[in-house]
């Protein structure tokens, strides 16, 4: 490096180190915050609707909401396989809700029931993701395979989803940079000759444990890269060794860190790849059901008040705008009788000499 | 006829309607389609093409093409219709208010319609007279970020002249803008006209230079018709003269000699060397006159790769990338796709971030993604 400046690395200048870069706690910290206040705003809704009934209302704890959110990255994947959508749809789909439910909580915005069918959130983001990994789907087709589900449901949410992600579309995925690996593995100097053939089952149960991590917060604390080495290293601790060893000297800091940092990914994996108590996820999800913002439920007493809320103001804009208009008509007097009356003759002239 | 010509020097053209001029009973009607040459917005070829329709009905008087053949409408300075029957019968005696917005209007002010949309027809009006105001340039400015500003101001005051917003106060800002760059922006006209005469003298002199050749190839054919036609009476002459000799060989000699005069003519070719000598001249003129022209440089951020980390074999082992390689039609790689970039962006991916440490509790990172959690609120509660 001859340069008097050191340049930023290539990584460090994406959104996903600067925006979406977090650390446990920090995590943990957002999601706890994020869900104190929709409990206080729906809270407050519930008061104002009926005195007193929100004491009787169980509202869903962040880990609670987490859950949920694990089981729609898991709706993702069942859709992916039904669309037969590239991986890179698939992650960049998961990507998005996770980065959506750290703007949102699951209690605001819930329209249907998880169980019965895939959440709009999680089919808006899986058609974003479509749109932005270039693989585009006609909206059409997308919904119509779909139950009970029409274009219009994916496509109101689709600005709220791009907005909560703050139009970051692009996403660094742990596949890519494990195939990155796979490759780079090929380039050793004692590596056999046919190696990406021989041990494919190592680079697919890899595979496995990258498509694992996207249950877990993986991608939100650590880089996509640090992400699929753990992988590999959970499924050939010595092809890991060898790779890494390439890449750092055997004394260097980095390669303690990175050890330290993949044994936490491995942990991180491991967990996630524990299947989801769908049980639990049951009952949170009935207790959704009643905690959830009744301003955007359609029919409580809450919705009915907004909606004539807002109803009142655009009534009072229309008469506000109608009395302006009427106003000015009167102020201007008939646009034409004078003029006509005024210039008849020199019309009839006109019409005489043609 | 006379009138007929009149108009076409008008250089006005009527899209849909049958050319025929008025009666010569009414002149102040011809005078009104005489008087509107300032508007309207000219084509390529500085002609007006207008626009009307068969639905064209003026809304003063109410007559239509139905009842009135020869119905043209006319646009207002406040960009409202009219016919020119109208239009006579209220502005002949001077300047009266406009029937639909009793702006005070004249007959002068009346121009052809060239767009369906009026909005467009102001919008372009509008932007024609600002751009006369406003024509600073970049090197006007001290940076870039000055000039888009001021680009901005321009916008804004073209979007409320066109929208009616503010009126007063826009022309209050164009007025006081006019008072501070009056000797700017008369430059920048003054700058503005020497360009277009040069270019329209580059045009000039490349149509001269076309006529020149042209002229220069046309003589060269007649030499080389009459050089035949005189080498054929020499070769009939030469067998008339003489009898006794081969005639063969009379027809020889001659074409030799001819062909000795024509080599000759072709080594000098004086018209060709003197006119690529002009060119070259007349090049090396325009680049020194030309500004400086400093490279072009699309990217100024030095970001690091991570080149140093990995070495990209030029094939690898690799069955996800098999179908593409294998498609011999080369569908899959239609677009530009090449595998091997698919393959440095991989590797390059697997080596980015790798020796990042995770972000620690207390690391700002976290104050940066609370106040992101304060922007998520809003978003939450407004929606």
């Amino acid at each position: 490096m001859a340069a008097l400046k050191i340049p930023k690395p290539f990584y460090e200048a994406s959104t996903q180190f600067k925006n979406w870069r977090y650390s446990p706690q920090s995590l943990a910290q957002v999601r706890s915050s994020l869900n104190a206040a929709a409990v206080a705003v729906i809270r407050n809704t519930f008061e104002a609707d009926e005195p007193g009934s929100s004491s009787a209302v169980s509202f869903l704890a962040p880990d609670e909401e987490l859950l949920l959110v694990r089981l729609y990255v898991s709706k993702i994947t069942q859709l992916c396989g039904f669309f037969r959508f590239p991986e890179e749809v698939e992650a960049t789909a998961v990507s998005y809700l996770k980065r959506f439910y750290l703007k949102n909580t699951v209690m605001d915005w819930h329209p249907k029931n998880v169980m019965y069918g895939p959440p709009m959130r999680s089919l808006t983001a899986l058609f974003l993701a479509t749109k932005t990994t270039n693989n585009p789907i006609s909206l059409e087709a997308y919904t119509n395979n779909i139950p009970k589900t029409n274009p219009s449901d994916v496509l109101d949410l689709e600005f709220l989803v791009a907005q909560s992600l703050g139009f970051e579309f692009a996403v660094w995925h742990a596949h890519r940079a494990l195939w990155g690996i796979w490759l780079d593995l090929q380039n050793a100097p004692d590596a056999p000759p046919n190696r990406a053939a021989s041990q494919s089952e190592v680079y697919d149960t890899a595979l496995r444990h990258v498509r694992a991590s996207r249950l877990s917060d993986a991608e939100l604390i650590y880089t996509p890269s640090q992400i699929a080495l753990a992988s590999l290293s959970m499924a050939s601790p010595e092809l890991m060794a060898e790779w890494a060893a390439s890449k750092f000297p055997a004394d260097s800091p980095s390669l303690s860190m990175l050890q330290s940092t993949l044994a936490s990914i491995t942990t991180l994996i491991e967990s996630a790849a524990r299947p989801v108590d769908v049980e639990a996820v049951r009952g949170v999800d009935l207790r959704l059901k009643l905690c959830k913002n009744p301003e955007k439920v359609v029919g409580s007493k809450a919705y009915l008040a907004k909606k004539a809320e807002e109803e009142r103001k655009a009534e009072e804009k229309r008469n506000r705008k109608a009395a302006v208009d009427v106003q000015g008509a009167m102020e201007e007097g008939d646009p034409f009788g004078d003029e006509l009356a005024g210039r008849l003759v020199d019309y009839d002239d006109d019409d005489d000499d043609d | 006829m006379a009138n007929r010509m009149n108009w076409l020097q008008g250089k006005t053209v009527r899209k849909n309607a049958p050319s025929a001029s008025r009666s010569s009973s009414t002149p102040q009607v011809q005078s009104t389609s005489s008087t509107i040459f300032g508007g309207g917005v000219k084509d390529p070829s500085g002609r007006i093409t207008e626009y009307s329709s068969d639905d064209d009905q003026c809304p003063v008087c109410k007559s239509d093409k139905y009842l009135e053949k020869k119905l043209r409408l006319l646009v207002s300075s406040c960009y409202h219709k009219m016919c020119e029957s109208c239009i006579d019968r209220l502005f002949t005696l001077g300047p009266a208010p406009c029937p639909i917005c009793n702006k005070v209007l004249r007959k002068l002010a009346f121009t052809p319609q060239t767009f369906e949309d009026l909005g467009v027809e102001k919008e372009i009006a509008i932007r024609r007279r600002v751009a006369k105001e406003f024509n600073k340039r970049l090197e006007d400015f001290s940076n870039l970020r000055e000039f888009n500003d001021y680009l901005e101001d321009v916008e804004d005051i073209t979007f409320n002249l066109i929208n009616d917003v503010d009126p007063v106060g826009t022309e209050a800002r164009i007025a006081a803008y006019r008072e501070a760059n009056a000797a700017l922006t008369l430059l920048n006209t003054q700058r503005e006209e020497a360009y277009i005469l040069s270019l329209r003298q580059a045009e000039e002199q490349d149509r001269k230079e076309k006529e020149a050749r042209a002229e220069e190839l046309r003589r060269e054919e007649e030499e080389e018709r009459q050089e035949k036609e005189s080498g054929r009476r020499e070769i009939i002459e030469q067998l008339e003269r003489a009898e006794g000799s081969d005639a063969a060989n009379v027809v020889r000699r001659t074409k030799r000699e001819r062909a000795e005069r024509e080599a000759t003519r072709k080594g000098v070719a004086p018209g060709k060397g003197a006119q690529a000598l002009l060119r070259a001249r007349m090049a090396a003129a325009a680049a020194t006159a030309a500004t400086k022209d400093t490279p072009h440089i699309p990217l100024q951020d030095d970001y690091y790769a991570y080149d140093d980390m990995f070495v990209l074999q030029s094939t690898y082992v690799d069955p996800l990338s098999e179908a593409v390689r294998k498609d011999r039609e080369g569908i899959m790689r239609a677009g530009g796709y090449r595998v091997e970039e698919a393959w440095e962006r991989a590797v390059r991916s697997a080596v980015a971030g790798l020796d990042l440490w995770p972000l620690d509790s207390n690391q700002d990172a976290f104050q940066f993604s609370h106040s992101f959690d304060q922007g998520g609120d809003a978003i939450m509660s407004a929606a």
